[in-house]
């Protein structure tokens, strides 16, 4: 039924022969509870204009039932889950849709069974459609009434004009709106098989046991008839800095900066991960120290993209009340700067390496914690990602940080947002 | 018997008041620290309402022989983290080290609690940032919509009642060192500290390094809380908050919950809850304003603070704002008929499994383990009780669900509140 690929790091992995499934067991038996998680390699990269928002739309679709796990039986996926006391949800992101529950370990079967279950079998009905289509609507305008978010939407969209990468994992708001049941059910069938998903398994659990009960709610289930496939939109080199304004009724200014960088799997992602701490975690790191630390910030946040494809590394800065945007945004830029010229300290660097290992550490104290690390590794690159991530850093040097500092944060490939909260009219 | 969380647990009560538990989990090499401290909200001083969050906050900003950079610098480096956070009636503290490194987050715990230096200039930034967060806050529906409702539902003297923006901006700026040097005194001591600490360490090693560090710290004695219940509102009530450019309005119903942890019918009232709006998903609240008629995201209901106080009982709904008035009336008429019909017999069943299941699920990590202990700890329910709470509820029949249901839940006198880009 499998065929067992490698083991490493305490993690296990096999192929589901008939279907080509992957599946990768971690047991770790702490507590009597463990966490099951089905990540499709599909999300909101693989959609287009028309569709903007479907994988996110079709993910709360999969909620409303098959002909096994439904409200008219008494079925309904969220009660029955709710009921064994499952933490449980799913979510999506730019290049993965994720089903997890993290349950008692006595109740491995159900998790299983129902994500076998929705894998091809749920509904997606069309007037299920209309009344989940407003419960994302909801949620989008949810987002929307965040400042931040929209601008963050907008750095997004503005950095990436050709790849899927432009436009937001809840859609467009009239995509999400218009689009038919027919194209979600389309989305369905090209995706959702088992040769495009990793089926996870952390906690307590038997290995052998684990393995039968895939094999039995799984091992029917064909791979699917055609391949998936590819998106192959690449985004070309950005000529010139983008630069624009928000305006809106709000509160307190904020600047956001976008510099493209590469995908997570290339050489310099540690690189990265170890100069987005020297800048940003925690109050030692220098942009707190520059922009919060010196009052000319409220709160700072920054972020490196680790995706399947070349995203961004962003900055936001939320601004004291009397700041200009420029001088906080000449301020940010100052330290990046000074960051191609002098080299980080070694004391610095050790830093960043201790956090980044010791938060490994700490999300190996929930099964779901691990679980989720391995699923987004598996998105973005291989599940061995999670591992590796934190060796490649050891080994970053305080050299690799300038080059990478000067090769990625150059003005040309960089946009820049300002939100300014209109004042009373 | 071994398994038991009384037989695991060493409860270690110090001469100078200080509570300890701890519990050993060798399966990852971390551990977990949490605790409370009996100096929140509650003990403010009249007008002076950011004192005892601006106090907890500064513990981080400095002592007496270190700058707040030099401790962060120490913690940071070893990926560890401490923090304090300020509630209605106790100071929370959360911490999380490496095992190697626990004598370091627990020496520069206690180096924060007993020699606070509260330095001016490290004051001025914190106040300056707390101001911008109530800035900030006059954003968000949500937080609009409970201030308001917090404002209707209870007098200025409640420690539930929040005061206007420009009040509490003017009351925080008015806060010095000395403000919060006078409340330190008065209410940080060991008599009300309570620590756990869950992870890869001895018990024993833990009490020689509590004992060591924080053994000889007496402070004042413990504070007393003494909170008249707050009664239930006689008429209902209904506002409007205008936040401009808002595509999603929130809408907030509720009223004086008159439930306590120590309220004997607690976990009647919890379960009661539960069936009405604890999940979005598949409660009954959400099962139709969500499921079904599709009005809504999120739409929960929970009793907000019912533990040493008796907090507002809340249902919440995000909606756009063409939505408002179906979203209002379908969750009345929900709450209505679960008033006048009781709890269904498989509703009760599936909210005592999802009790027992999720309790278990919520222990599996250290952190988890550790706030179950603080927490009945300072409710006084004894370790056992973990051991006990599974039956407990188990136990939980119809009539008293049902007996919970009508002493609890008053849709007839609510207080309804509509925050966003909305006019009636």
């Amino acid at each position: 039924m499998f065929t067992k690929i490698t083991e490493y790091e305490g993690i296990h992995e096999y192929l589901m022969n008939a279907n080509q499934m992957k599946v990768l067991l971690s047991p770790r038996r702490a507590a009597p509870v463990v966490a099951f998680m089905v990540v499709y390699r599909v999300g909101s990269r693989n959609e287009a204009v028309g569709y903007t928002g479907s994988t996110h739309l079709l993910e709360h679709m999969m909620f409303k039932g098959t002909p096994t796990f439904n409200k008219h039986r008494g079925t309904q996926i969220a009660a029955v889950l709710q009921r064994c006391g499952a933490l449980f949800n799913a979510d999506t992101w730019y290049d993965r849709t994720r089903y997890f529950e993290m349950l008692p370990s006595d109740q491995l079967e159900l998790a299983v069974h129902l994500e076998a279950d929705r894998m091809r079998n749920s509904f997606i009905a069309d007037e299920d459609r209309q009344s989940e289509m407003t419960v994302v609507r909801n949620e989008l305008e949810r987002s929307e009434n965040d400042p931040g978010t929209i601008l963050d939407e907008r750095i997004w969209a503005m950095s990436f004009r050709e790849h899927p990468y432009h436009h937001p994992t809840i859609g467009w708001r009239s995509d999400v709106e218009g689009v038919p049941t027919s194209r979600l059910k389309e989305f369905y069938d090209t995706y959702y098989h088992p040769n495009n998903a990793t089926a996870i398994v952390v906690g307590d659990f038997d290995e052998q046991a684990a393995l039968d009960l895939i094999a039995a709610h799984f091992g029917s289930i064909s791979a699917s008839p055609h391949p998936i496939p590819p998106m192959y939109t690449t985004e070309p080199m950005q000529e010139g800095e983008n630069r624009f304004t928000l305006r809106r009724a709000g509160q307190l200014g904020i600047v956001e900066i976008g510099w493209r960088t590469p995908e997570a799997k290339h050489p310099d992602t540690a690189a990265l991960a170890v100069l987005d701490h020297i800048l940003s975690a925690g109050v030692t790191s220098r942009l707190y120290q520059a922009l919060v630390e010196q009052q000319h910030a409220v709160g700072m946040s920054a972020h490196a993209a680790q995706f399947l494809d070349p995203g961004l590394f962003t900055l936001a800065i939320t601004l004291r009340p009397g700041i200009k945007h420029e001088d906080a945004e000449r301020i940010a830029l100052d330290e990046i700067e000074r960051l191609k010229t002098e080299e980080v300290t070694s004391k610095e660097l050790q830093k960043a390496r201790n956090m980044i290992a010791s938060q490994l550490i700490y999300l190996r104290d929930s099964p779901f914690g691990v679980v989720s690390a391995i699923a987004e590794a598996e998105a973005v690159a291989d599940w061995k990602f999670y591992v590796d991530l934190p060796k490649l850093v050891e080994r970053v040097t305080a050299e690799d940080v300038k080059r990478v500092v000067t090769e990625y944060f150059i003005t040309d490939h960089r946009t820049v947002g300002y939100f300014i909260p209109k004042t009373e009219e | 018997m071994k398994d038991t969380f009384a037989a695991r647990t060493e409860r270690y009560v110090l001469p100078n008041g200080l509570t300890l538990l701890v519990l050993e989990n060798p399966a990852n090499p971390t551990v977990s620290v949490t605790g409370y401290l009996k100096a929140g909200s509650y003990f403010n001083p009249p007008e002076q309402h950011g004192v005892s969050r601006l106090t907890a906050d500064m513990l981080s900003k400095g002592t007496m022989r270190r700058s707040k950079l030099e401790i962060a610098e120490a913690l940071e480096s070893a990926g560890a983290r401490i923090s304090f956070s300020g509630n209605t009636f106790t100071v929370s503290i959360a911490a999380q080290a490496l095992s190697r490194d626990f004598s370091l987050v627990i020496s520069t715990l206690a180096e924060e609690l007993r020699e606070p230096e509260f330095p001016a200039d490290e004051l001025e930034k914190l106040t300056q940032r707390i101001i911008a967060g109530i800035q900030h806050s006059q954003e968000d529906t949500r937080a609009r919509a409970i201030e308001r409702f917090a404002q209707l539902v209870y007098s200025p003297e409640s420690p539930f009642h929040q005061p206007s923006a420009a009040q509490l901006i003017a009351e925080v700026e008015r806060v010095t060192a000395g403000d919060l040097r006078q409340f330190y005194e008065q209410y940080y001591s060991a008599a009300s500290l309570i620590l756990t600490v869950v992870g890869d360490v001895k018990a024993e090693e833990v009490r020689g390094l509590i004992d060591k560090t924080l053994g000889d710290w007496q402070g004042a004695p413990a504070a007393q809380i003494n909170l008249p219940f707050t009664p239930l509102q006689t008429e209902p009530k209904r506002d409007l908050v205008f936040v401009k450019d808002k595509a999603n309005a929130d809408v907030v119903i509720g009223h004086a919950s008159m439930l306590r942890r120590a309220n004997p019918d607690y976990l009647a009232a919890a379960i009661a809850n539960r069936a009405l709006g604890q999940s979005t998903l598949s409660s009954r609240l959400g099962l139709k304003v969500r499921d079904e008629m599709g009005l809504t995201y999120g739409i929960n209901s929970f009793y907000a603070e019912s533990g040493l106080g008796d907090g507002p009982y809340l249902i919440t709904v995000t909606v756009a704002p063409s939505n408002v008035e179906r979203a209002i009336e379908a969750t009345q008429q929900i709450v209505q008929d679960y008033v006048t019909g009781g709890i269904r017999e498989d509703e009760l069943s599936d909210e005592q499994a999802s009790v027992i299941g999720s309790f278990k699920v919520g222990l599996a990590t250290n952190a988890g383990i550790a706030m179950q202990l603080a927490s009945t700890e300072l409710y006084g329910l004894g370790i056992a009780y973990l051991d006990d709470y599974p039956g407990l509820i188990a136990a939980l029949t119809k009539p008293q669900v049902d007996a919970a249901i009508r002493k609890y839940l008053h849709p007839e006198r609510a207080t309804t509140v509509i925050a966003g880009t909305y006019v009636q």
